[in-house]
């Protein structure tokens, strides 16, 4: 093999292992997932009353007319995974990002620390919406429980993007914490089935939180598959993942205009 | 500047940050093999200039030339809480493109941190966080050093085991550059400049 491409390979799989890592030693991050997770969404089951609710759903043009307590538990696990990730990506972004200069002038590719950044975040939020799907689960069958991982895999990424994006420009941990929360809760309480069950306003699908929310509603209660809607959350994180590479290639440029000494 | 015999040469460089004007024309040049100073008070530009050297921040006019591996010590550690010593030691190796982590290896003997080798920087004391700082700045062995307050934090041992080891670096050839807002242990040095004003000078201090 080209001494190149093994180089490369190995800077890229050094890179990932890394990234991996820091997620898994976030100790914060990872008491969240094994408890808040579980916690939040028992906490509805207790306490949401099953009375019939409607919804709107949108990709679809039905009213559906479910549990409240069920439908309330699928927007609370969008809403737990997207608070978590979304907290995950701004803390290793944020943490990270003198480092990553570091390395950059260094020697190492831009592109290996970003792909190995985005992996370990995909590896993430896989995990974290198949938990979350896992404790919903458990109280309840949702309708396609596969959909229902995939919608939640949506809110995590579209939420990482926007955790990378807040790490590339706030200045303090304290501010990032508070954005990703105030965002994560008007996203949730704007299209909450309970407090606005018709998400009558067209805008609505703007919101990070729509396109995730309609797919795990969609997963919960129906058989249809809002395809559409499956790309809204990964939309949303390339939009978010690309104004934070503009930032973050800014950041760790090299000024040098070398003149062989 | 091409072609002359100098390891670091700095021409007319200014920088401003609004209108302060912190440098304002600096001009110096270092040959191979020395052990350089540059002092001055806080807030004269010092690590302006030197991140300015190593290609962090743009300077608004002037040149800079350097032999093509340099190294950076910032003045700040910057290294990553969540991994281990030996782990950002492997995480430089594949920036540089080292086939091994021999040089590294040495420098973790001589400044006396084998013993945190698999302990995680945010358990490390400020002492040896530096040491580790300084480490993967030197781990390639490059021809230019740049040395931001090298030393901070370290007990009076480590601190004379500093200055062998850039006595020694400036006995194989190579030109190390310490920034210091404190000129003491002039003696150390083959040459000293000055940051005043925004401008570099060679200074005499009264030893």
């Amino acid at each position: 093999m080209n001494v190149n491409v093994r180089g490369a390979q190995s800077r890229l799989s050094t890179a990932m292992g890394f990234a991996l890592l820091e997620h898994v030693r976030n100790r914060f991050a990872l008491v969240l997932v094994l408890f808040y997770i579980p916690l939040w969404l028992t906490m509805e089951h207790w306490f949401v009353t099953s009375d019939p609710a409607a919804f709107l759903l949108r990709a679809t043009g039905q009213r559906l007319v479910v549990s409240g307590g069920q439908l309330t538990m699928v927007s609370g696990a969008v809403n737990t995974v997207t608070l978590i990730v979304g907290f995950m990506m701004f803390m290793t972004t944020f943490k990270s990002l003198e480092f990553d200069r570091r390395l950059v002038l260094a020697g190492y590719p831009r592109l290996h620390l970003l792909v190995a950044k985005v992996a370990a975040m995909t590896l993430a939020a896989v995990l974290i919406a198949g938990y979350a799907t896992a404790v919903v689960c458990f109280y309840w069958d949702p309708v396609r429980p596969a959909l229902l991982a995939v919608g939640l895999f949506t809110a995590a990424v579209a939420y990482g993007g926007i955790g990378i994006l807040l790490g590339s420009f706030l200045r303090s941990e304290l501010a990032g914490m508070f954005v990703i929360i105030m965002v994560s809760l008007l996203d949730t309480m704007l299209q909450n089935p309970i407090s606005n069950p018709a998400a009558s306003k067209d805008g609505v699908y703007l919101l990070p939180e729509y396109g995730p929310t309609q797919v795990s509603v969609a997963a919960g209660f129906t058989r249809s598959l809002p395809y559409a809607q499956l790309l809204l959350g990964p939309a949303w994180f390339v939009s978010a993942w690309l104004l934070a590479m503009g930032a973050f290639h800014l950041r760790t440029r090299d000024h040098r205009r070398l003149v062989a000494a | 500047m091409a072609g002359t015999p100098h390891a670091l040469s700095v021409r007319d460089v200014c920088k401003s940050y609004g209108s302060h004007e912190v440098l304002r024309g600096v001009t110096f040049a270092l040959a191979r093999g020395t052990l350089a100073g540059l002092v001055g008070e806080n807030g004269a530009g010092k690590t302006t200039l030197l991140r300015i050297l190593c290609g962090q921040v743009a300077a608004d006019s002037g040149e800079v030339a350097h032999q093509e591996a340099l190294g950076y010590c910032p003045q700040e550690t910057v290294l990553n809480d969540f991994l281990t010593v030996d782990q950002h030691v492997r995480y430089f190796r594949a920036a540089y493109g080292l086939e091994d982590t021999a040089h590294a290896e040495e420098l973790i003997e001589e400044l006396h941190f084998a013993e945190y080798r698999h302990t995680r920087v945010d358990a490390l004391s400020g002492g040896t966080r530096q040491k580790l700082n300084l480490t993967l700045a030197l781990m390639h062995d490059p021809q230019v050093l740049l040395l931001d307050e090298p030393y901070q934090g370290f007990d009076w041992e480590t601190y004379l085991r500093f200055w062998e080891l850039a006595a020694r670096l400036r006995d194989r050839g190579r030109c190390v550059l310490v920034v210091s807002h404190m000129a003491w242990d002039t003696g150390r040095l083959d040459e000293l400049h000055q940051l005043r004003d925004g401008v570099a000078a060679r200074w005499e201090p009264a030893r």
